[in-house]
């Protein structure tokens, strides 16, 4: 089953030095699974993860001939209906905790804002909720993270907190931006796990954002290389490794390895077609 | 001998009234012209032993001794002409209202070093960056390329020993890459000392002849190159954190 389906997504930027186009014509389709995009900064990845939610301020624009969420034309719905499914049913966790959480707001008010103006809940159900979406999570002492501000926790705590909060509202469609590149080799591990066990377990879709192509290519079912605000090879996880263009390679290629050879990385040429 | 000792090394800081343990009773030496990795989670200490050689952390007990001589606090300039640091995030590291030509001539009008024209040229060049760059402001500038600014900057002094402190886990992987041939390039040349940081086991694979796998403040367990990518490690955490390094394996 389809869950979102993007075709011929745009996004420009009308600047002082001309237009600058950071999505050119990006097509894809989601159902409840996981979705990689892979790319380095400025190839487009983050700016199409922050279109399905209209989160594009001007001078940006965006273009598509068909966004559909769901049953829901994107491109056609009103501010208000957007607010509705943002968070509520598409949920986006950003990439660093330390600027996207409220540094002057305990995580315990932050976590329970949402549930009590939006839903009206009283203080006492949406404390036994956060301290639920924490526990989902695999905070341990969540009584204790409640009480802390966002520079009390560790990054991996942050990462988790801003997860949970996400997750509060059980959306369909979760979109992860760079969710574990402030994490270390071992809590990135648990993190993915989490995020696995989600989409798993509630039948979630997730388009998860990376630079980093070994780390989605172990996690995602698809991945979708970007190179300049185009999609230059779409492919099965498994398949990566063997992936043909060569800009996939090149990226692959420029990892050390453990065991490696010690000459110089390769660089990564890019070469002007690769942007047609 | 050893160009640098780090013996019984503890760092604890009171915050809150509540002692922390950063570093606890960690030794290591590194012979001149090697290059010596630190592992571990954030948290383990790695990044604070760094800090306690160059002076920004304290030493509660134990020494570091650089060329055979014990640091002198305050350190000064002749421990700032042989060691200099690389920080992690190239975004925080240089001054935002300052123009390159201006964070490369400091150190030079700091030590009363004359030529500062001829040098900040050269050292633009020396990291592969535009002689055109030489008045421009941070913010014109990509993360890879404040990184190369960083490591010129470090240079300048020409010191003999650099501490690295995660230099490549803010950038892409294309743009590792060409930061890391820079540093292999330049310690070539002027024959350096690395100590560097990071979480990243395959880069530190890459670049560092001897390991030392750190957790919880305390020294693990120390690896040479081989043995790490023979996988021959005798502890549980060490061993913990390969197998979540699986994927950076040759062949994988």
């Amino acid at each position: 089953m389809t869950l979102l389906s993007v075709k011929d997504l745009r996004v420009t930027f009308d600047t002082e030095a001309g237009r600058v186009e950071a999505v050119r014509g990006v097509s894809f389709s989601l159902g409840r699974e996981r979705l990689g995009i892979v790319g380095e900064s400025g190839s487009g990845k983050t700016m199409t993860g922050r279109s399905v939610l209209r989160l594009i301020r001007p001078p940006g624009r965006i273009e598509a001939t068909e966004m559909v969420f769901d049953g829901t034309d994107l491109m056609a719905a009103s501010e208000r209906e957007m607010r509705a499914l943002r968070g509520q049913r598409i949920a986006m966790v950003m990439q660093d905790p330390k600027y996207s959480l409220n540094p002057v707001m305990k995580v315990g008010a932050q976590l329970t804002e949402g549930l009590r103006l939006r839903d009206g809940m009283s203080a006492k159900a949406a404390h036994g909720k956060a301290i639920e979406a924490l526990e989902a999570v695999q905070i341990r002492g969540p009584e204790r993270v409640m009480e802390a501000y966002p520079h009390e926790l560790s990054g991996g705590m942050g990462q988790r907190v801003m997860i949970a909060m996400m997750l509060i509202p059980n959306p369909d469609l979760l979109i992860a931006d760079e969710p574990t590149s402030a994490l270390d080799v071992t809590v990135q591990a648990e993190v993915l796990s989490i995020l696995d066990g989600l989409v798993r377990d509630r039948g979630m879709g997730l388009i998860f954002i990376s630079h980093d192509l070994r780390l989605v290519g172990r996690f995602c079912d698809r991945v979708l290389v970007m190179y300049k605000g185009r999609v230059v090879e779409e492919l099965e996880a498994k398949n990566l490794m063997q992936a043909e263009h060569p800009y996939t390679r090149g990226l692959l290629n420029c990892l050390p390895r453990i065991g490696g050879s010690r000459a110089p990385l390769p660089g990564l040429d890019r070469a002007a077609e690769w942007a047609e | 001998m050893a160009l640098i000792e780090v013996e019984n090394l503890s760092v604890h800081y009171g915050t809150k009234g509540q002692l922390v343990r950063a570093v606890e009773c960690v030794s290591l030496s590194v012979d001149a012209r090697e290059s010596y990795g630190l592992v571990g989670e954030s948290g383990s200490g790695k990044s604070t032993i760094l800090r306690a050689i160059c002076g920004l952390a304290p030493i509660t007990a134990g020494q570091i001794r650089i060329g055979g001589q014990p640091v002198p606090t305050p350190r000064g300039r002749a421990f700032s002409r042989r060691v200099q640091m690389v920080f992690q995030d190239p975004y925080a590291s240089l001054h935002p209202r300052h123009t390159l030509d201006r964070t490369l001539s400091e150190p030079l009008a700091i030590h009363g070093i004359g030529g500062s024209d001829a040098r900040v040229v050269r050292a633009l060049e020396d990291v592969g960056l535009p002689a055109n760059f030489r008045f421009r402001y941070p913010h014109q500038l990509s993360g890879g390329q404040r990184q190369r600014v960083a490591i010129a900057r470090a240079l300048m002094l020409e010191p003999e020993i650099l501490l690295l402190d995660e230099p490549t886990s803010a950038l892409d992987a294309s743009v590792q890459a060409e930061t890391l041939n820079l540093l292999n390039r330049l310690r070539d040349e002027r024959g350096l000392t690395f100590l560097m940081v990071s979480h990243d086991l395959a880069v530190i694979d890459h670049m560092c002849d001897r390991v030392l796998v750190m957790q919880h403040g305390r020294a693990v367990e120390e690896l040479t190159r081989d043995q790490l990518a023979g996988a021959q490690m005798t502890t549980d955490y060490a061993r913990t954190l390969f197998d979540a390094s699986a994927d950076r394996m040759l062949g994988a």
